[in-house]
């Protein structure tokens, strides 16, 4: 039905990958096995690809959904203009990272997850979708009407307390009515 | 603090108990797994050879078997619903911990997830020990070929290996695409990926058949740590029990703990476990499933359709053999306008022994609804001439359902409130529009219907019900019935019910948001010593508040029990 928005998807594998990318690479570097210079590559490309896609994109349409202190990683990754707003770049890039993992045990999952990421960005490039930052929204101030800033200084003219006085024998002339009609209750 | 306590008791002992019987006999078979395979017999040779691995991968692989049979139960959604219905049967404790269900679906989802990882975590370590303690005694137990294989080979080459790996990236695109905001914003491709479960169900039958791990089966014969008779193995035991060749076969029989094998150790493998914790549950819900497909392929009548202020559309429809309960939903699905979506509508009417037709109220909000809206109501500007008898074709509607939700609970308390905001009040004015036919049957004694809105012209949707009940109850002699409280939250200007009919509406209508803690402390006070059903249908920010008030109300006695309405 509507457009689909594979952007987001692929940012919610990216993290997802480079989170089991760098558990991937301490294991490989903590238990110091056969390859772990690739295990170290593993933990500093997992780092790197967690604060990329940490601040989530803007929604073409729709209400969007930060992440809780997304605002300083925003900042960061907007600085980098078309390097990080545009998909294809990402797509090549998590492929690169990806790679290396490959050759080591630890890391051929997380190698496996962020390849399948970098497809997802691909096709959201293709789709022809961008990142945009959310920025928050700066609220105008509140403008009071006219009406409020010049408070009438006189109170109403009213008649003096010899005429408000609500005679007897003259009831219609009195000077004010009930403002509601007194019925039965409801 | 005894009465706090009691409040928080009613309304959330139950799941934290559930939740407590499920974390226990979770750890239980962990640690029953984790023993047998530390300390088996059976296990002594595999043991030494992949150590720790071996006990962690098998522990894990049993709460994953646990979990994957009770994963697909809370989602059985008919079977869930004629539970619900049986109310002679269950308690309502039981009933409402069935509200929870998609909670627990949840929960045993990640618990899939995290023991997934930690089971590959352990047969990655058992994959380098295959590789680097090959075994020359006991042939039978190795999966790698030769000594110091490379272990990506033994993952890529056998049936485990590489059936645990396209599990593992199916379990990773599921997860990724069932977070909130996915779910929220792409609803469709959470949908597709969850969809996948099939073929993750299939895969992990075949993973377990493949069978690398292997128990001994003559323990009696040949107990571990035995001695063969030919030769001195190094190898196979350690080294306090080495015998050096001088020692003759008499004196080895002297001494203790060491004894002779009568014959070599035989392995095989095990009987695949899994299908018997999954296929039981997996034959459930696909049966469910057909039952679903089968029970809404005949397409429904659209007797009627009304459109209402504030882009909201009535449709009354007709399905022969329809049943439902207030409270209940549908999904309706429109093949014109899309084929594959199917959303979620609660029923405002509900078919009935003198009306068989069933209704619902559409809020337009969304490319579905407004296709759907184009569809029920052409554009009214073509100019050509409509003959006399023209027919109105409406798109063809398939109805699945119905389902049960919280909401059916609302005639089983004494006294109820339910809270609705905008178009959440949907399910009350079923029981609303089921009361008008009939109240005395039911054990409600007192109905609180609180009911906020952004716009007057949204109160218009059930005006007509709401006077019509008020009414009805007022000549039955039942003043205390019904008690309505509208709340307009748009500020802006002075506004009323203008006409005479809805008379009862207009003295009820409260301008501005509704105190939550005064409303619930007069209600506390009219029904003291009672237990309340307090139901929600609105946005998330009223829910959590109602909740928080129901887990800590104190005062008079009164026990709130809170009933949340949600769908997706």
């Amino acid at each position: 039905m509507g457009k689909i928005e594979w952007a987001m998807w692929a940012n919610e594998q990216a993290l997802a990958s480079g989170l089991i990318y760098l558990t991937g690479g301490i294991v490989g570097v903590a238990g110091q096995l056969k390859g772990w210079e690739y295990a170290a590559f593993g933990i500093a490309a997992g780092v790197f690809v967690c604060l990329l896609e940490y601040p989530r994109s803007k929604r073409a349409k729709g209400t969007n959904y930060e992440r809780t202190g997304q605002y300083c990683f925003t900042v960061c990754v907007k600085a980098f203009g078309p390097l990080t707003s545009n998909y294809y770049v990402r797509a090549f890039l998590h492929a690169a990272l990806c790679v290396p993992g490959g050759f080591m045990l630890a890391t051929v999952l997380g190698c496996v997850c962020l390849g399948m990421a970098s497809l997802i960005y691909l096709s959201a490039a293709i789709h022809g979708e961008h990142w945009q930052p959310i920025m928050p929204k700066s609220e105008p101030a509140k403008s009071v009407t006219q009406s409020i800033k010049h408070p009438p200084q006189n109170p109403p003219p009213r008649p003096p307390a010899e005429m408000r006085r609500k005679r007897a024998e003259d009831l219609e002339s009195a000077a004010y009515v009930n403002p509601l009609p007194v019925t039965a209750n409801e | 603090m005894g009465l706090v306590l009691r409040s928080w008791a009613a309304n959330e002992a139950a799941k934290h108990c559930a939740v407590v019987v499920w974390v226990a006999v979770s750890a239980w078979l962990f640690w029953r797994t984790f023993r047998l395979f530390s300390s088996g017999p059976q296990y002594y040779y595999l043991h030494q050879m992949l150590g720790l691995g071996l006990c962690i991968s098998r522990a894990s692989a049993s709460v994953l078997n646990l979990n994957c049979s009770l994963v697909l139960l809370p989602m059985c959604r008919s079977i869930l619903t004629v539970l619900r219905g049986t109310q002679q049967v269950n308690s309502r404790k039981a009933r409402r911990l069935l509200d929870k269900s998609k909670t627990f679906h949840v929960v045993c989802g990640v618990s899939i997830c995290v023991f997934s990882v930690v089971h590959v975590c352990a047969h990655l370590v058992n994959a380098v020990s295959f590789s680097v303690r090959y075994s020359d005694d006991f042939p039978a137990l190795n999966v790698a070929q030769h000594r110091g294989q490379d272990p990506r080979i033994l993952i890529l080459t056998t049936v485990p290996g590489i059936t645990g790996v396209i599990l593992v990236l199916i379990l990773f695109l599921m997860f990724t695409a069932s977070s909130y905001s996915i779910r929220v914003c792409n609803y469709e491709i959470f949908w597709y990926t969850h969809n996948l479960f099939i073929l993750f169900y299939i895969i992990l039958m075949l993973h377990v058949v493949g069978g690398a791990l292997k128990y001994q089966t003559n323990v009696d014969t040949h107990p571990p740590g035995c001695i063969r008779t030919n030769q001195t193995n190094s190898s196979s035991y350690t080294s306090s029990n080495q015998v050096p060749e001088t020692q003759t076969k008499a004196e080895l029989k002297e001494m203790p703990h060491i004894t002779v094998c009568k014959e070599d150790a035989h392995f095989q493998h095990h009987f695949p476990q899994t299908w018997l914790w999954v296929t039981a549950p997996l034959c459930l819900y696909c049966a469910e499933r057909l039952y679903r497909y089968i029970r809404g392929s005949a397409p429904v009548t659209v007797v009627s359709v009304i459109r209402h202020p504030c882009d909201v559309i009535e449709l009354r429809m007709l399905k022969s053999g329809f049943k439902a309960r207030p409270g209940q939903y549908i999904l309706l699905n429109c093949p014109s306008v899309s084929s594959f979506e199917n959303h979620a509508f609660t029923l405002t009417a509900c078919p009935t022994q003198n009306k068989e037709t069933f209704g619902i109220h559409i809020r337009v909000l969304g490319d579905w609804t407004e296709c759907l809206s184009e569809l029920l109501f052409p554009a009214l500007n073509h100019s050509e001439i409509l003959p006399i008898m023209h027919q109105r074709t409406y798109p063809k509607l398939y109805v699945d359902g119905p389902f049960g939700t919280p909401s059916e609970e609302v005639f089983n308390y004494e006294v109820s409130v339910c809270v609705a905001g905008g178009i959440g009040v949907t399910p009350f004015a079923c029981v609303l529009h089921t009361l008008l036919g009939g109240w005395s049957q039911y054990r409600l004694r007192r109905l609180y219907v609180v009911w906020v809105c952004r716009e007057l012209q949204c109160f218009y949707w059930f005006a007509n019900l709401l006077c019509d009940l008020h009414h009805k109850l007022w000549e039955e002699n039942r003043p205390d019935y019904l008690n309505i409280r509208l709340y307009l939250t748009n500020t802006q200007q002075l506004q009323s019910f203008s006409e005479e009919r809805f008379r009862p509406l207009s003295s009820r209508l409260l301008i501005g948001r509704p105190r939550w803690k005064d409303i619930f402390g007069e209600i506390g006070q009219s029904n003291q010593h009672k237990k309340v059903g307090v139901f929600c249908c609105g946005p998330k920010s009223v829910s959590r508040e109602l909740h928080k008030l129901c887990n800590s109300f104190s005062a008079s006695g009164t026990v709130f029990e809170y009933n949340k309405e949600s769908f997706s």
